[in-house]
């Protein structure tokens, strides 16, 4: 029984590493070769550590390539869409889970559906209409379908935690003669913050990672965000490898900080996904 | 009496809280939506006025239903979806079960896996690019340095090598997701379901078969109807990683638009071609609900 249970574990120990290593390894790829000089970059057989360790590549990054104009535009376009996402949620989803009103179980699921549209479905009307409403290349062509296409997810993982507050709070609060609005922001939010973190970190990495409304909606250099900016870098021909990944090791830094950070939320959204279907 | 009354009161501010949320997403998805079909379903000139439409019913339809590139694209978006879904969803399980024994080091490696969903699709998508380089690429150096390959190999330049490379990095995105699902699917099975199983003297794999299984089903369809949904939307990948070449051999149906409407401006086509995959994804997604519905109808009531 006991050899029969730490084979098991050793096997489970086996596939972890496994597993662990290729999911590490291009990104160690990425990461050493921002640290390379160009010459090393281009050297074949590849050296697997950088010979000459030089930040080069970063400061060409910033200063030839303005990848900190990117940098901000996503943090921009990120922050503002979250913030708008929990808030637009925050109150749908609390009447989802507790008002009486009509229409919820078809309002959940179409909501479902709705989150898995297709972008090229409604890319093109939403192009001209931002054309026409002078719209292209700013803030709010990225910000507004960035809200409305992650509030459905936000909405679902939300109303899954106001489920799970005890009824009994919503009522104390009501004899006490407090009004729907002082009940959802000072009693129910405070209480379901693992919600409002879980809900909040998927869109922001989703704004983060977002490229075909980017490309899209904002093409000209002062706008682009860093998805966009890291696909077009360089010329035609050559493609500035160095300088693109330190781009992009300080790209992917703020998101893997903060999902380490609040990784038990993390996962709890995603438990939350396959419990609620 | 008074009740009714404060229960009109609550629904009131209910569907004024609702409201909002519904708007946006119904003007920035729906709508638009709207305006595909009926462009679809128009002849469109461009003019310095703006778009001049007249009304030719399915033609823009039988335009790219007989149009060569347009089945191939499907063809390839269709098989792209379900082998990296299929092989997702095998990987996915093994390290799921993996991380659901009680073994040392478990939330760092979830924490590990987490990283690669984080990763902004272009920058894995060049990442790959860098690593699949023909001339200095380290996967050549690699395989040459062990005497797999006698030459280096250009594996972006050829279709039926270009295919499995782009999954190959579409799977190293993504598998980590379905495993975070799958994952959380076997803790909510009990463990008293394995010790009786063990009890009775029934082997790891008819465990597997017999419990594990059955009961993960529903996590397992929502991984895969997430995944394949994701994956008829494919655009970012191929955009950076292979421009759709060699070719059009790794050309999405997303490009497919893509390129109808903002290169060619073959407005018409174009969204006809938008809106066959929105109809596709949608008949898919029902499908696939119905098989969950169960599930759904269960936490509603």
């Amino acid at each position: 029984m006991t050899r029969r249970l730490a084979l098991r574990k050793g096997i489970g120990y086996l596939v972890l590493i496994a597993m662990l290593l290729v999911i590490v390894a291009p990104f160690y790829w990425m990461v050493i070769t921002s640290f390379k000089t160009n010459g090393e970059i281009s050297a074949f057989p590849p050296t697997y550590f950088p010979q000459n360790p030089t930040l080069l590549q970063y400061q060409q990054a910033f200063y030839q390539f303005g990848f900190g104009v990117y940098f901000r535009n996503s943090l921009v376009v990120s922050l503002v869409s979250t913030f708008f996402v929990m808030i637009l949620a925050a109150l749908a989803s609390y009447a989802l889970a507790r008002l009486p009103i009509r229409g919820k179980a078809p309002i959940m699921v179409v909501l479902l559906m709705i989150s898995t549209f297709p972008q090229v479905g409604v890319i093109f009307p939403l192009f001209v209409l931002f054309q026409s409403i002078g719209w292209l290349n700013s803030y709010q062509a990225l910000i507004v379908p960035y809200t409305a296409f992650n509030l459905p997810f936000a909405i679902w993982v939300m109303r899954t935690y106001f489920i799970g507050i005890p009824k009994e709070l919503d009522e104390a609060a009501r004899v006490d003669g407090a009004s729907v609005m002082t009940t959802v922001f000072r009693v129910i939010l405070p209480l379901a913050t693992p919600g409002l973190f879980t809900g909040a970190i998927f869109t922001f990495v989703a704004c983060w990672t977002e490229f075909f409304f980017a490309l899209v909606f904002n093409n000209s250099n002062a706008l682009r965000t860093i998805p966009v900016g890291i696909a077009l870098f360089g010329g035609q021909f050559t493609i500035p490898y160095g300088t693109m990944f330190a781009a992009s090791t300080v790209a992917v830094l703020p998101v893997v900080l903060l999902v380490l950070i609040f990784q038990r939320w993390v996962v709890a959204g995603l438990t939350a996904g396959a419990v609620k279907g | 009496m008074r009740v009714n009354k404060l229960d009109r009161g609550y629904a009131i501010a209910g569907y004024a809280m609702v409201t909002p949320a519904l708007l946006v997403i119904a003007l920035v998805t729906l709508f638009p939506i709207g305006y595909s079909i009926y462009m679809s379903l128009n002849a469109i000139q461009s003019t310095y006025s703006g778009f001049q439409f007249s009304f030719i019913g399915l033609h823009n339809y039988a335009i790219i239903f007989g149009i060569a590139e347009f089945w191939q694209s499907l063809g390839f978006t269709t098989g792209y979806a379900i082998v990296t879904v299929v092989i997702e969803l095998i990987l996915g399980m093994l390290t799921a079960l993996a991380l659901n024994q009680p073994i040392k080091g478990r939330g760092f490696a979830v924490a590990a896996m987490l990283i690669p969903w984080t990763l902004i699709t272009v920058i894995s998508a060049q990442m790959w690019g860098y690593i699949f380089n023909p001339v200095y690429g380290v996967l050549n150096a690699i395989l040459l340095q062990l005497h797999i390959i006698g030459q280096p190999i250009l594996w972006l330049g050829l279709p039926n090598l270009a295919i499995p490379s782009l999954m190959v990095a579409d799977i190293w995105k993504t598998t980590p997701f379905v495993t975070m699902i799958l994952l959380a699917g076997l803790q909510l099975i009990p463990t008293e379901l394995y010790e009786a199983a063990r009890i009775d003297g029934a082997s790891a794999v008819r465990v597997f078969f017999q419990v594990t299984f059955p009961l993960l089903r529903p996590s397992i369809g929502l991984a895969a109807l997430f995944r394949i949904l994701q994956a008829f939307g494919l655009f970012d990948l191929p955009f950076v990683l292979t421009q759709g070449g060699p070719g059009t051999s790794t050309e999405s149906i997303a490009m497919l638009a893509y390129k109808a409407l903002f290169n060619d401006g073959e407005f018409g086509p174009g969204t006809a071609v938008a809106v066959s995959t929105v109809v596709l994804v949608i008949l898919l997604a029902l499908v696939s609900l119905r098989a969950l519905r169960t599930q759904v109808g269960e936490v509603e009531s």
